[in-house]
């Protein structure tokens, strides 16, 4: 069969690609090696989600008697929360799948091989396409430590399919991940430990908003052990060097979080001359053309971003280039979250890397406890709303924010940003009260 | 009672110079020997400082204009004094534009109107902008002014050409929208590319760029000493018949000479000033060299007005020695070193930068082997210095040794001269420089007979 457009991974880019090209009128191929929804939808962002609103809603009713609730006989049932997350991802594969039927986009189930001259071999049978997309995701890294195959290791995608929770979780890694499976196992009342081997949790936020997070993960119970390097895993327990000297600590599920690989292995990439970074990711321009005419890449392959959002928005950016209108990715402009309790939403430039960019900027910082809905939601948790400006045109330059669900409220300051507000156009936007994103308003008030 | 500042004269040859940039404003403050603007000739760049102390009544001139010397550029007097008496008759100020404009309408004036010098350069539809008698509708003036677009440069389509609010949204409609920040960045002159890179391709801050701007280029406007510096390029490799003769001279001598003078604690003189020395004493042997092609004659100077290139922050200076064959070599290393001082610090005076006989320069220091110099003309020939090499030499017994060398490279016009007299006076100047540097010229070239 000739297609126009194939796409390799149904994931957040592969699915949003397929979809926006055969609604464009290109005939379009889907591969899909294993679930619709890739990573994300089957061993990321909502399974984990689903299972942090489950350990979230045991912790606050747990801890409901400052707003006068008491809960005897409180009890956390996890297969239920998983039987929930499976419905949840179920449900969603379905309406992938009826969107994908509803544009007529012809999904294969298979692995694909892609020749050159721009072919896609599945199953033994060849199709020619005249543009490929590659959005085959990313696996989680595997770090060269010994004992690491240790039938107690665990990765992401391991740790979600897991129903029983363990006496004692340790995660060797701080960032993203870590945080999110730290927050959600400690809210459940698990002993927590996390080994991070760079001096700070999350290391690409904001210092001060990386260190507000880790405070409030401290105060449910998590163990932060930074500067700490893993050496070796045993049965029982993880040792690790750090500037006390080396030591161990006991546990009996160990979960691996130190970043993910993109997936470029199997698929023919090398015989095509693909340009691939020395990190491992597929190159791409801003419009998500890589090296080889007709072959596209978008998402976690790229090694970029890392996003679930920023993969659909590579693959759309692709897509208007494919049909016509031209877009580009603007990576400064990524939104990015990470889901614990409180949330942690970022976008733009903080001011360090506004500095390094050779900006002059002026910044504003307010707690959100300065914030009627946030105090009356929040009563013991410190949140941090913090802006960068550029100095002399007061441009917003990024906005970042920890405290309660603020993931709801990054949009706003991510279409500030891509409209170029200043500080004189965002004072007169109108912000609902009493809501946690007056936060976003008030935080002008202190900017210096 | 108000004083007018004029503008100066930047020695005899000059008639005119370029106001780069004025440092003060209208009602600015100043005093006797504050700087007011910078203004240029053709060879260099100078401070215009204020001859009077008080308030800026007026600035006669925009950025840019050229200014002939003489004229009034400024009045300095007391607040409210009126300062139109000075104003020259043939200078393009915006006041002068606007008394002539007595229609203009009350409405609140723009950031651009106030900025004749970015307006005619500001985005635009058609390249014909609407006649001033016609006028611009207030309406139309505050629409263009809030979307930062300049209402002077749009074509009007009311009553004799007026400019009316439709005119101005038809002029938007056509445009990509642009973000605050970039609608900021219109209002100082920059323009919008046709499709930005923000949502949905608004144009963002980033792309605004200069009229004229080239992607992923930063653009200058040339002017002042480059554009002087390009049209004599051209004129010169369009007007003449270039021809480069290449050769080196063994530097032992010079350094043993140079060593010499320091264990005589004589003052120093650098490797430069002993070419340039030898210059000026190969060419009493060859006084064919020194002179000016000029079409239908040849001026061949009685002396020597050695030209120096020097490389100067606002760019190439070639400063002359006057006389430079009257000077010792102690004489003429401290006029060197005199006038490439005064070039780079941008106080040389252009009488100072006219008027060689031929010219010297020198690239060595900066690691260039050997190139070809461009005639400074109508000078008929240049000689440029590389950096030194190390090569062998064969010695009377035939032993092979090293030697450091010096290259050069004569250009000449071969309009005024033939290779072969060109070649024969760079004979003479290896010899000079090989056998009795910082001297004068033993005996003339006795090779003739070729």
């Amino acid at each position: 069969m000739k297609y126009d457009f194939a796409v390799i991974g149904a994931g957040p880019a592969g699915y949003v690609a397929a979809k926006k090209a055969a609604g464009s009128g290109l005939k379009t191929l889907l591969v899909e090696k294993s679930k619709l929804g890739g990573v994300c939808l089957n061993e990321g962002c909502v399974p984990s989600k689903t299972l942090l609103q489950a350990a979230k809603t045991y912790h606050h009713a747990k801890h409901g008697s400052v707003f006068g609730v008491e809960v005897e006989g409180l009890s956390f049932d996890f297969p239920k929360a998983h039987a929930h997350k499976n419905q949840v991802m179920d449900k969603m594969r379905n309406g992938i799948a009826g969107l994908m039927k509803k544009h007529k986009v012809d999904v294969v189930e298979g692995e694909a091989t892609l020749l050159p001259g721009l072919a896609v071999s599945i199953n033994g049978e060849t199709h020619e396409a005249d543009n490929v997309l590659l959005c085959t995701g990313s696996s989680p890294s595997v770090p060269p430590i010994p004992g690491i195959d240790s039938g107690h290791v665990v990765d992401s995608t391991g740790i979600l399919n897991r129903e029983t929770l363990p006496d004692h979780l340790i995660i060797v890694g701080g960032g993203v991940i870590g945080c999110e499976f730290a927050c959600m196992y400690a809210s459940v009342g698990v002993p927590v430990t996390v080994l991070e081997a760079m001096p700070e949790i999350c290391p690409n936020l904001d210092a001060e908003i990386a260190s507000t997070l880790r405070n409030e993960l401290t105060k449910k119970g998590v163990n932060f052990m930074l500067d700490t390097k893993v050496e070796s895993i045993d049965e029982k327990s993880v040792s690790f060097a750090n500037a006390d000297g080396s030591d161990s600590v006991e546990g009996d599920l160990v979960l691996v979080a130190t970043g993910r690989t993109p997936n470029t292995k199997g698929l023919g990439l090398e015989e095509l001359g693909l340009d691939i970074d020395p990190r491992g990711g597929v190159r791409v321009d801003d419009r998500g053309a890589t090296n080889v005419p007709g072959l596209w890449a978008a998402g976690d392959v790229t090694g970029q971003a890392w996003l679930a959002h920023a993969a659909s928005r590579m693959a759309e950016v692709v897509v208007h280039n494919l049909t016509g209108r031209p877009d580009r990715m603007r990576y400064d402009k990524m939104p990015a979250v990470v889901y614990t309790s409180p949330e942690v939403a970022v976008v733009g430039l903080t001011k360090d890397e506004a500095e390094v960019r050779g900006l002059k900027v002026k910044t504003g910082r307010i707690p959100m406890a300065i914030n009627a809905r946030y105090l009356a939601e929040n009563p013991d948790e410190s949140g941090l709303c913090k802006v960068v400006l550029e100095a002399e045109t007061n441009r917003l330059l990024g906005v970042h924010m920890v405290g309660g669900a603020c993931s709801e409220m990054i949009f706003g300051a991510t279409a500030m940003l891509e409209t170029e507000l200043r500080e004189e156009e965002i004072e007169e936007i109108v912000f609902p009260h009493p809501t946690t994103s007056e936060i976003m308003k008030d935080v002008f008030m202190a900017v210096r | 009672m108000a004083t007018p500042i004029i503008m100066p004269r930047q020695g005899q040859s000059v008639e005119s110079c370029i106001l780069t940039e004025w440092k003060v404003k209208v009602g600015d403050e100043v005093s006797e020997g504050d700087v007011l603007a910078v203004i240029e000739t053709d060879k260099a760049s100078f401070d215009l400082e204020s001859t009077a102390s008080g308030t800026i009544l007026e600035l006669f001139w925009e950025a840019d204009d050229d200014v002939p010397v003489l004229a009034n550029v400024a009045a300095v007097g007391k607040e409210g004094e009126d300062a139109n008496e000075f104003r020259p008759a043939d200078s393009g100020s915006s006041a002068a534009e606007s008394d002539a404009t007595p229609s203009q309408d009350p409405a609140p004036i723009s950031t651009v109107e106030a900025q004749p010098a970015a307006a005619s350069t500001a985005p635009s539809e058609s390249p014909v902008p609407a006649s001033a008698s016609s006028g611009v509708s207030p309406r139309a003036r505050k629409l263009a002014s809030n979307r930062g677009v300049d209402a002077e440069t749009i074509v009007g389509s009311g009553p004799g050409g007026r400019v009316i609010e439709r005119d101005v949204e038809a002029f938007l409609a056509g445009r990509p929208r642009l973000s605050v920040s970039a609608r900021s960045k219109a209002m100082d002159g920059l323009e919008p590319p046709k499709r930005g890179s923000g949502l949905a391709g608004m144009v963002l801050a980033g792309d605004m760029k200069v009229p004229g701007a080239i992607d992923g280029a930063r653009i200058e406007s040339v002017k002042g000493i480059r554009k002087v510096i390009a049209e004599r390029m051209m004129q010169s490799l369009q007007s003449t018949a270039q021809l480069t003769l290449h050769s080196s001279f063994e530097l032992t001598a010079a350094k043993a000479y140079r060593k010499q003078r320091l264990a005589d604690g004589k003052p120093k003189v650098s490797l430069n000033d002993l070419i340039a020395y030898a210059i000026i004493e190969t060419l009493k042997a060859h006084p064919e060299m020194n002179a000016h092609f000029l079409g239908d004659r040849i001026a061949v100077f009685e002396k020597v007005h050695l030209g120096v290139a020097v490389d100067t922050p606002r760019g190439l200076l070639v400063p002359v020695v006057r006389d430079s064959s009257d000077l010792s070599i102690e004489n003429l290393s401290s006029a060197i070193k005199k006038l490439a001082g005064d070039c780079r610090e941008g106080t040389i005076s252009p009488d100072d930068l006219a008027g060689g006989s031929f010219t010297l320069t020198n690239l060595g220091m900066l690691g260039v082997e050997t190139f070809t110099p461009v005639l400074n003309a109508p000078e008929i020939a240049i000689l440029g210095v590389g950096g030194i090499v190390l090569k062998p030499k064969r010695s009377e017994s035939g032993e092979v040794t090293y030697a450091d060398y010096l290259p050069l490279s004569l250009t000449i016009d071969h309009q005024a001269i033939d290779g072969a007299p060109a070649a024969r006076f760079l004979q003479t100047l290896v010899s000079h420089l090989e056998n009795n540097p910082g001297e004068p010229l033993s005996q003339p070239n006795e090779q003739h007979e070729v």
